[in-house]
């Protein structure tokens, strides 16, 4: 005999003993008195979050004693606090050591449903929830055969309760579909290791029709598993010894509904309008509680800046007349004519122009949106970091412009490589600070920021330039940059008479740009959308700055945000190598991660020698010199052109976003094509303004 | 009922033997339940209370100057009246520590700093008689894997672990492995938090709340100001049981003053100090370890007697 067949036959040799006690029709006069069943569908199912059933539980079988649960009513007010949103009281008394009394008690202690749970197998039982207040009973198809199991599911919905069908094979899940059941528990041990295997939740859930609420009803014990169930898809998660033997049942409770409420937000659409600070599994806030503060204030000063017309009034008064735009969308015929050659693909190519903007690239966008932030916030002092100096340089500018105090770290390497930025934001006002810490790139300089912000953060905003970071960052310079996509979609329409692109084409270092162009498209499937990261020498050569391709970045926290990221085997970050100083950053926005794992955006690289062909490719054909980063975006157009083609598109409308300038590349591309003589390499080397010496 | 059915299935006990290799289960193949083992640090504190005495906590980075004489630092430090010690994990991008630490991290990771060696250190430490807490960034206890560290932290005898860039917000697999083992969850509160979030750290940490004394990363300082005292009156009314101060503590007379209000006072920066040179260079090694004795027993005597 099975230990199941043992416990089912128990709890009949009980209920028959009860029966003796109270007869059927008595059963049933006092389920005619009880409280209305409550429809506990309605209450197992939800957009904005996973429903939490939380059970009162003594003991099991495999665990053997638990806790003592001395007022289970008590305890069931405590789950409902926390946000419970049905409560499973175990009435087996043999190995689990519950009773009648026990749902009794917390029927008569909560108003949300109540699960009984129990070895049912005969029409006694379930007259019985009824009768004791039961809004769901529980239904196990391996012990049921499918005539027992069609009639009893017939009989408990008959009672207007509702039945949790606990399934854990395939074949049991089609039975319990074939007998009708609407709510269906699927349990996913790892038979190896007894621990969830969510895979198999994923396997056995899987094509289940939709008007059948899914429960996961295995090893759901805190956080970990309501996330990774609702992410792999479950309606509703029951939970027992996690909450029961807790120490503070109401906060077990509580976090276990917030896990499923963030899962649930997280995944919100549409992406354009999609809302921090979890992008999937992506974003958040990995930081010192110091800056918590801060970035509440900066949230909420934030939320209420864009419900104010006159903050909108304002930015688009200086996009407009100080930053100088709308940048144009330019045709590139002769570039298209390249990419043909080369191709095959015969597609007409435009250009989105923020080198055009003043400081010539798009982080002014955002450095503008942010300046105006500071200055609700009531704060006199901006810090910021810059790679290429491209930010740097914007931040500078507008903290001019608005009259505020203004601090730059650039790590070393980087202000060698771009020495004329260093000078514009001298002459701008703002104090460069060179860091010499860790690798002296990108990342040492948000670093050094971060810790000025966390030291001097009353006074002090970090006007932070990508889309990476602890929220309300990621968001924010995202809202501040979607206006690079907005226009390219009005003007495309407008000044060319087409009504979409076929494909967008970007540089993905933090991702600012990238984002900027593609917000407006996110949910226009028609549109394919291409990010192409820093490759340097190439995926295998260990220097680049790639992190999405295969064997390339892990799932990591960085500064601030859960994301991609490149690190070592000991989980310390590498260093990363492009000849691109604004791409080589060793994690990437969570938006754009999560954007990968919903196959949304196609992300690749570009080598430095891809890059740099396409630099030339443009100034040749076009008479526009892009910066090195934008340069990724052109050499990614042949590759997106590449996969066009296959794809079967004849005459596609392709967009690059040129996301800057390439004036402040010039010694770079001087060197890189020979351009300069030995001697006169040398002179700028000696002034620390070489490019490719990372 | 999902445990029946499991039994079912195992009926013939094979899946149950195969058990004894998981790590994080019960005997019977069960994952582990929630542990209720008392925290050392709570017990640490209740027995310094009832003697109107403050704990001395005090860091180092693991593996500093190298993985060997780390061990000799940090037993030389419980041996000196340390009592609680926070064995730091040295990190590539560590956005709370000055440039003291900084510096000692970057020795530790270019001597061959490795993370699953962090654990002989804390069997050092728990082995001389002093409480092991581990602090790191959470990227690299992730990266390990959060109970995977957890149990083979457990098992090497810690106590706990300080997060200095892990908010209650984000810790939720942590605070699932941490119920599981019975591990300590420190996390920080600053000067500037909120009531709210003072309410909320308190809320989800055990063993202790650490409390910035300043605004800012780790490092010396020759004046301390008040702020201190006021947010740990504010931790203790948002909830918690025990308070201890950091982050600019460095001397005796300091540790004295804090020590007045707080339940334990927490110095770093200035115990690393003692085996650097003034260039910042590894000092010798008996140096070192002889400043490094004389330093931890002069901060301990000042803090334990501080109340007296």
């Amino acid at each position: 005999m099975s230990v199941l067949d043992e416990l089912v036959a128990g709890a009949l040799e009980d209920q028959r003993d009860r029966a003796r006690v109270t007869s059927l029709d008595e059963l049933k006069a006092m389920a005619a008195s009880a409280p209305a069943p409550m429809d506990a569908k309605r209450w197992l199912r939800r957009d904005d979050g996973v429903p939490v059933i939380a059970e009162i539980k003594r003991a099991s079988p495999s665990k053997g004693h638990l806790t003592d649960i001395d007022d289970p009513g008590s305890l069931a007010c405590e789950y409902a606090r926390g946000g419970a949103s049905a409560i499973s009281v175990l009435t087996e008394g043999r190995r689990f050591l519950g009773s009648l009394d026990d749902l009794d008690a917390v029927r008569a202690a909560v108003d949300i449903p109540v699960l009984r749970k129990d070895f049912i197998a005969t029409d006694y039982q379930i007259w019985e929830a009824r009768a004791h207040g039961a809004d769901i009973i529980l239904l196990i198809v391996a012990a049921l055969d499918d005539d027992t199991l069609g009639r009893l599911l017939a009989l408990t919905h008959e009672l207007g309760m509702t039945a949790l069908v606990e399934t854990h094979t395939r074949q049991e899940i089609e039975r319990a579909i074939a007998s009708g059941a609407q709510v269906i528990g699927i349990n996913a041990r790892n038979l190896k290791d007894l621990r969830v295997d969510v895979g198999r939740y994923a396997e056995l859930a899987d094509d289940l029709p939709d008007d059948v609420i899914k429960v996961a009803e295995s090893g759901v014990f805190g956080e970990t598993e309501v996330e990774d169930y609702a992410r792999a898809g479950a309606d509703a998660v029951l939970v027992g010894e996690g909450v029961a033997t807790a120490d503070d049942h109401e906060l077990a409770v509580e976090r276990l509904v917030k896990a499923g409420a963030k899962v649930k937000a997280s995944e919100a659409q549409p992406l354009s309008t999609h809302h921090g600070p979890y992008y999937g599994r992506f974003g958040g806030r990995y930081v010192p509680e110091a800056l918590v503060t801060a970035l509440d204030e900066l949230e909420r000063v934030y939320e209420d800046a864009k419900r104010d017309p006159e903050f909108h009034k304002e930015l688009a008064r200086l996009n407009k007349q100080y930053v100088g735009r709308p940048s144009p969308l330019t045709e590139a015929p002769r570039f298209a004519e390249r990419l043909r050659e080369r191709t095959g693909l015969d597609a007409r190519v435009f250009l989105k122009r923020e080198d055009l903007n003043h400081t010539g690239a798009h982080k002014i966008n955002n450095a503008i949106g942010q300046a105006l932030l500071v200055k609700r916030m009531g704060k006199t002092r901006v810090i910021a970091e810059t790679g290429a100096g491209q930010h740097g340089v914007a931040t500078a500018t507008v903290c001019a412009m608005l009259g505020l105090k203004c601090r730059i770290y650039m790590g070393q390497i980087d202000a060698r490589r771009q020495a004329l930025n260093v000078a514009r934001m001298r002459m701008l006002g703002a104090e460069v600070v060179e860091v010499t810490l860790g690798d002296r790139i990108l990342k040492d300089a948000i670093n050094e920021a971060l810790r000025d912000w966390v030291t001097n953060v009353r006074d002090t905003h970090y006007l932070l330039g990508t889309v990476a970071g602890p929220h309300p960052f990621p968001e924010m310079v995202r809202d501040f940059q979607k206006v690079i996509g907005e226009e390219a979609k009005e003007q495309l329409r407008d000044w060319y008479g087409i009504d979409h692109p076929d494909a967008i084409c970007a540089c993905v270092g933090g991702g600012s740009n990238a984002i900027g162009i593609m917000n407006a498209f996110l949910d226009d499937p028609r549109v394919n959308l291409y990010g192409y990261e820093a490759g340097g020498d190439g995926p295998e050569s260990g220097r680049h700055a790639i992190r999405f391709a295969p064997g390339t970045g892990e799932l990591g926290m960085f500064q601030g945000a859960k994301s991609y990221l490149l690190e070592n085997d000991e989980g310390q970050t590498l260093d990363t190598y492009s000849i691109s100083a604004g791409l080589d950053y060793a994690s990437v926005g969570p938006e754009h991660a999560w954007l990968k794992e919903i196959g949304r955006v196609n992300y690749s690289w570009a080598t430095d020698g891809e890059a740099m062909s396409a630099f030339k490719d443009l100034c040749e054909t076009e008479g526009i010199i892009p910066a090195i980063e934008s340069s990724h975006a052109v050499a990614g157009a042949y590759k997106a052109a590449a996969d066009l083609k296959t794809r079967g598109y004849e005459h596609p409308v392709m967009i690059i976003n040129i996301s800057g300038r390439g004036d402040k590349d010039m010694n770079t591309a001087g060197k890189w094509f020979g351009y300069l003589t030995d001697e006169q390499s040398k002179a700028l080397e000696a002034n620390g303004a070489q490019g490719n010496n990372a | 009922m999902r445990e029946t059915i499991e039994i079912i299935d195992n009926g013939d006990g094979e899946v149950i033997a195969d058990m004894t290799e998981t790590t994080a289960a019960t005997p019977s193949g069960q994952p582990l339940g929630i542990a209720h083992r008392p925290s050392p640090c709570r017990r640490l504190f209740a027995d310094y209370k009832a003697q109107d005495k403050p704990a001395f906590i005090g860091y180092l980075p693991f593996g500093f100057p190298d993985p060997d004489l780390s061990l000799e630092a940090f037993r030389t430090m419980v041996d000196n009246g340390t009592d609680i010690v926070e064995i730091g994990l040295p990190y590539s991008d560590p956005v709370m520590d000055g440039p003291v630490i900084q510096a000692a991290s970057q020795i530790a990771l270019r001597n061959g700093e490795r993370i699953a060696d962090v654990f002989r250190a804390v069997e050092t430490v728990a082995n001389a008689g002093g409480v092991p807490l581990v602090m790191s960034y959470w990227n690299l206890i992730f990266h390990y894997g959060v109970e995977r560290f957890a149990t083979d932290f457990a098992n090497a005898g810690g106590a706990g672990l300080i997060t200095p860039d892990l908010i209650p917000d984000e810790a939720g697999e942590w605070i699932e492995a941490s119920d599981r083992h019975g591990l300590d969850r420190i996390f920080l509160v600053s000067p500037d938090s909120t009531d709210e979030r003072l309410r909320v750290v308190a809320e989800n940490a055990r063993g202790f709340v650490y409390a910035a004394a300043r605004m800012g990363v780790t490092g010396e300082r020759s004046t301390l100001n008040d702020s201190s005292r006021e947010l740990v009156a504010r931790t203790r009314a948002a909830g918690a049981e025990n308070v201890c101060v950091g982050i600019g503590v460095s001397t005796p007379a300091q540790g004295a003053a804090v020590g007045q209000y707080a339940d334990g006072v927490i110095v770093g920066s200035a115990l690393v100090h003692t085996l650097l040179d003034e260039q910042g260079d590894v000092r010798d090694p008996v140096q070192g370890l002889s400043a490094l004795a004389n330093t931890t027993a002069a901060l301990a005597d000042a803090i334990h007697g501080c109340r007296r």
